[in-house]
């Protein structure tokens, strides 16, 4: 007899805390993120986790908002999460209303029917420059708008170059380049540092000697190409190059030339505060090409502003006076200062091109290129991830140039077929 | 009586400060580097202490993270509450009072284990999206503890299976129900499961980084694994101040943990199960 | 183990004379209300399971089951695919190489964790001064956040400027390309996912040898039993259970491992430390266009090995004598 009642008890107690999970799960304590009424906080996600909320783009953010009459709901991600970040909240119907995201990644998010076109937001494009905003443009459509665009050049720490005997203006080509090198060597320092990890920022490095080479990325395996992935090699083989290439980021190769022992680094315009502070005087030269002349079409990167598709398209206008307001000639001026970008008008290259540190790199930019740009679109992706690959089997010794990139290329031919 | 206490075992500290100092290098080298300024951190070779310091990544962590740290810490007790309420009793049925299917449930939570974190996180956005609980310190709760609760039901079994037989006998027959003896007999007696299931519990919902930043980016508060993302941006990574976060944050997380092992070397030689 | 051995519960009272025979007349009402009291005390944890880890359990198998490109996974309507996920993860070139270095990651870190961490508990089982302030020293590997500590190791492993390669150079040795070279870089993640291992390894075997009575030890000194004598015949035997709760755990936490790897070399030169869960991770996280099918499968075949070994240890637990 009590041990029923008794047991009744236990199940009185199970289910007392089987209540209180589900009371705990349901209640609602606390603001939800957007709702979708038109007047509701718009949200806009960027990619800058550096910038906290005291800071100029969020001041940026918020005045843009009430300029629009509405209130700006910011959250920062990590760059290499941004996307599959959002590509969840557009499956759950939450995606932000304004996205700042890379600009590799538009194509994918645009194909997945995330991004409206700027035509459907109706967002003004006429301004941006054709080459910087063809990374946006997939089938003949754009799907956002540049709010600057960085890219790649050549540091050299002058008092090596100095007392190596490397005259900066005489590195015209690759032969020179690597000229250069040996001298720095002998002189007891490291030639070049560029960053070669298995990620799209080795392909994003790579890049330039690739096209500088004469290659394309639909063939990655011609001729051209592999005397790209040769150079690369040799360097490493000689000694020009350390072998920690293959395992850093653009900030720890970074990192390396700052230390004051290298004599080149191949890395982007947003390291101009840090060359700043390295203690020792600095100098920019373009990539060189193979042959000379004309300099390396080096790829874009920088972020694109979009609009994703919203549940009510009465949002869209308000989201457009958002992307106009930060692409803005006087405010984008202000964040491609911020972020040591350069503009993506013809105006602002101008401004940038007549004053600052910046000068330099307005010509590197005008000559770049997206890298999903000649239409390869989502293809890019396959065959960026095919490029690195190679690039990684080469330099470490697993495979000959010209077998890693066969072995890439019909890899990336499988893939995107 | 232990005769063993009385031989000087000064020989076994030393031992033990160079095995400790050994295990520990690598947090050495992280102190070392969180003072090193950005141009001298790839210097070769490498400097075993700073020459020119700074403490610039300290200034900003002081600056900028303690918020991070007091929602870590809510986070963690948080998550350490719920899992001890959900898998103390658990490990107490699975081990003592036989229930039939209980095999079939101890797989499905070795099962549960095995889910990678990241569709964990996934499956919880949805979840935490239609309670709307999203973003909020709660549903980060409930998220972190399913890091734990499997381990934990898991330990707790473990342990309370080492509970004598003849005590459970002695507490039925004198009439005590499964409740009363959970309560005064076992749980006393599973002390050390107890602190070691808080433990992991709270140094997972401690580090834990998927769950935070799936479930929380948006939110008003955000543990500190959210606030070392401050200084990784989109292209440049501030490591000095990276690793000064790393620093701090350990600090409560210590100060924590050598409080926890006090505690469980206490209630073992209060003569819990002493002749 | 001495069955004979009277022992008082907590909090001291009386010691009743212990009569193990069971009451007569009232076995299956008690046994009714035995299963009652047992599911009562399960019923959180059941919730639990229900609420939190079914819908993501279902996710994960219906992505691996449908045929997702981004499109259809934000706007839903991917083709049922059956195993055609799986086929082409098996077909592809990784899976061989990936099968592997998880193979060898997992049990190499097995290995030296559950070694190192067993020696260290019972080192640190005995009383000399300092011994629990440097138990608790040695759990602070696992405060600290994995990227840092995945961040120290490598730069500790640098080619150039790593401090590792700076001592060999000081006595002579060349450097060695840890995480640069497809020799070296599975060795290298192994080493650092073994250092954060112990920490996990200690503090559960520690409780573990807690458990084991003074007097066990004593009596069999009194006996003539020598260290290495004890160790085995006591303590280990005891430690059983305790050990493969470790074990278990330690080898699907180390299945999934992923972060070390990914940070120190994500995956390593030409996939040389790619194991299933960076593969995974890869497919679908890693990368500018997700494929989440093959990521899922890639998932599940983990989840797969994992429940493999876990039937082992449920199977173990059914033929282990109980406590």
């Amino acid at each position: 007899m009590f041990s029923v009642i008794r047991a009744r008890r236990h199940a009185a107690a199970g289910f007392a805390a089987l209540l209180v999970i589900a009371v705990a799960a349901c209640g609602s304590t606390g603001a939800s993120g957007s709702s979708a009424t038109a007047s509701g906080p718009y949200t806009v996600w960027d990619p800058y986790p550096q910038f906290d909320n005291g800071s100029a783009w969020v001041r940026l953010l918020t005045k843009c908002g009430s300029d629009a009459g509405v209130q700006v709901k910011r959250t920062a991600f990590d760059t290499t999460d941004l996307t599959s970040k959002v590509l969840l909240a557009a499956q759950q119907g939450v995606a932000p209303d304004v996205l700042i995201v890379d600009n590799p990644v538009i194509s994918t998010l645009a194909q997945a029917g995330v991004l409206t076109d700027t035509a459907t937001a109706k967002v003004d494009t006429t301004a941006i420059e054709p080459n910087l905003l063809a990374a946006g443009q997939l089938n003949g459509k754009t799907y956002g708008v540049p709010i600057g665009a960085n890219t790649l050049a050549l540091y050299y720490n002058k008092n090596i170059l100095q007392a190596a005997g490397v005259d900066p203006a005489g590195v015209r080509d690759w032969s020179s380049l690597t000229a250069a090198l040996a001298k720095v060597k002998a002189a007891g320092k490291r030639g070049i540092t560029f960053s070669a990890i298995g990620t799209e920022e080795g392909s994003f490095q790579f890049l330039p000697w690739f096209w500088g080479a004469g290659a394309n990325l639909t063939n990655l395996s011609s001729p051209q190409a592999v005397s790209a992935l040769s150079l690369w090699t040799t360097w490493l083989a000689d000694g020009y190059a350390p072998n920690s290439v293959i395992n850093d980021t653009q900030t720890t190769s970074w990192q390396e030339f700052a230390t004051g022992q290298v004599g080149f680094a191949e890395n982007g315009t947003w390291q101009l505060s840090n060359a700043k502070q390295t203690g020792f005087p600095y100098g920019v030269i373009p990539i060189p090409a193979d042959n000379g002349g004309a300099t390396a079409p080096a790829p874009t990167g920088g972020e694109f502003v979009t609009v994703p598709v919203a549940s009510d398209s009465g949002r869209y206008r308000t989201s457009a006076k958002l992307v106009a307001c930060l692409t803005s000639a006087g405010n984008a001026y202000t964040t491609d200062t911020t972020l040591s970008y350069i503009g993506a008008t013809a105006t602002l290259q101008q401004k940038q091109a007549a004053n600052g540190d910046l000068s330099s790199w307005v010509a590197a930019v005008r000559s770049a290129k997206g890298r999903t740009s000649d239409n390869l679109g989502t293809k890019y992706p396959k065959i960026s991830q095919q490029l690195w690959t190679a690039v990684q089997a080469a330099l470490s010794g697993s495979a000959s140039p010209q077998a890693a990139l066969r072995t890439a290329q019909d890899a990336a031919a499988a893939a995107t077929r | 009586m232990n005769t063993r206490a009385r031989r000087p075992a000064w020989w076994k500290t030393v031992i033990g400060l160079l095995l400790t100092a050994v295990m520990l290098f690598p947090v050495y080298w992280m102190l070392n580097e969180s003072v090193t300024r950005d141009t001298d951190m790839r210097k070769t070779p490498p400097s075993w202490f700073p020459s020119h310091g700074t403490l610039d990544g300290y200034r900003a962590v002081i600056d900028q993270q303690l918020p991070y740290l007091g929602t870590s810490l809510v986070v963690g007790l948080g998550t350490v509450v719920l899992t001890l309420a959900v898998a103390a009793p658990a490990g107490y049925s699975l081990a003592k009072l036989h229930p039939r299917g209980g095999r079939a449930l101890s797989f499905i939570l070795l099962v549960a284990q095995m889910i990678p974190a990241i569709i964990m996180a996934m499956g919880f956005y949805a979840i935490l999206l239609t309670t709307h609980l999203i973003n909020t310190l709660p549903g980060l709760v409930v998220a972190d503890s399913t890091i734990a609760v499997p381990f934990g039901v898991l330990v707790f079994t473990a342990f309370m299976r080492g509970v004598p037989a003849e005590l459970m006998q002695a507490a039925r027959t004198d009439g005590a129900g499964s409740l009363r003896t959970f309560v005064s007999i076992v749980l006393p007696l599973s002390r050390n499961a107890i602190v070691t299931v808080s433990l992991f519990t709270f140094l997972w919902a401690w580090s834990d980084f998927v769950f935070a930043s799936t479930l929380d980016a948006g939110g008003t508060r955000q543990p500190i694994t959210l606030g070392i993302y401050h200084y990784i941006g989109n292209n440049n990574q501030q490591w000095n101040a990276i690793l000064a976060t790393a620093v701090v944050a350990s600090i409560p997380a210590t100060v924590l943990l050598v409080l926890a092992q006090r505690y469980v070397s206490a209630g073992i030689t209060s003569g819990a199960i002493k002749d | 183990m001495n069955n004979r051995t009277r022992l008082r519960p907590a909090g001291g009272g009386e010691t009743p004379e212990v009569d193990a025979s069971p009451r007569l007349g009232r076995p299956l009402r008690r046994a009714r209300s035995g299963q009652w009291a047992a599911w009562a005390f399960l019923a959180p944890v059941v919730a639990y399971l229900a609420l939190f880890y079914a819908y993501p359990l279902y996710r994960n198998l219906d992505l691996s089951l449908r045929d997702y490109t981004v499109a259809s996974f934000v706007r839903g309507g991917a083709p049922f695919v059956g195993l055609g996920n799986y086929r082409t993860v098996l077909a592809d070139p990784t899976f061989g190489p990936a099968l592997l270095h998880t193979v060898v990651f997992t049990a190499a870190s097995l290995a030296f964790q559950f070694t190192i961490g067993l020696a260290l508990a019972v080192f640190f089982h005995q009383h000399f001064r300092l011994a629990v302030a440097l138990r608790a020293l040695f759990l602070v590997p696992w405060l600290l956040p994995l990227i840092v500590s995945a961040s120290t190791w490598s730069w500790l492993l640098n080619s150039d400027s790593g401090l590792v390669n700076y001592a060999l150079h000081l006595v002579g040795v060349g450097p060695v390309d840890w995480l640069t070279s497809p020799h070296w870089s599975l060795v290298s993640v192994i080493l650092a996912n073994v250092w954060i291992g112990i920490p996990f390894n200690l503090a559960l075997l520690y409780s573990g040898l807690q458990s084991i009575p003074d007097t066990l030890y004593e009596a069999a000194a009194l006996d003539g039993a020598g260290a290495w004598a004890r160790f085995r015949r006591i303590t280990l035997p005891l430690l059983r259970p305790v050990s493969a709760v470790t074990l278990l755990l330690g080898l699907i936490y180390t299945l999934k491992v992923f972060d070390i790897i990914w940070i120190m070399t994500r995956g390593g030169p030409v996939d040389s430390s790619t194991t299933f869960a960076t593969w995974s991770y890869r497919l679908g996280f890693g990368n500018l266009l997700p494929a989440f099918g093959s990521g899922a499968a890639v998932g599940n075949l983990l989840v797969l090995m994992a429940l493999l070994f876990g039937l082992v240890y449920i199977h173990t637990q059914r033929t282990a004598p109980a406590a």
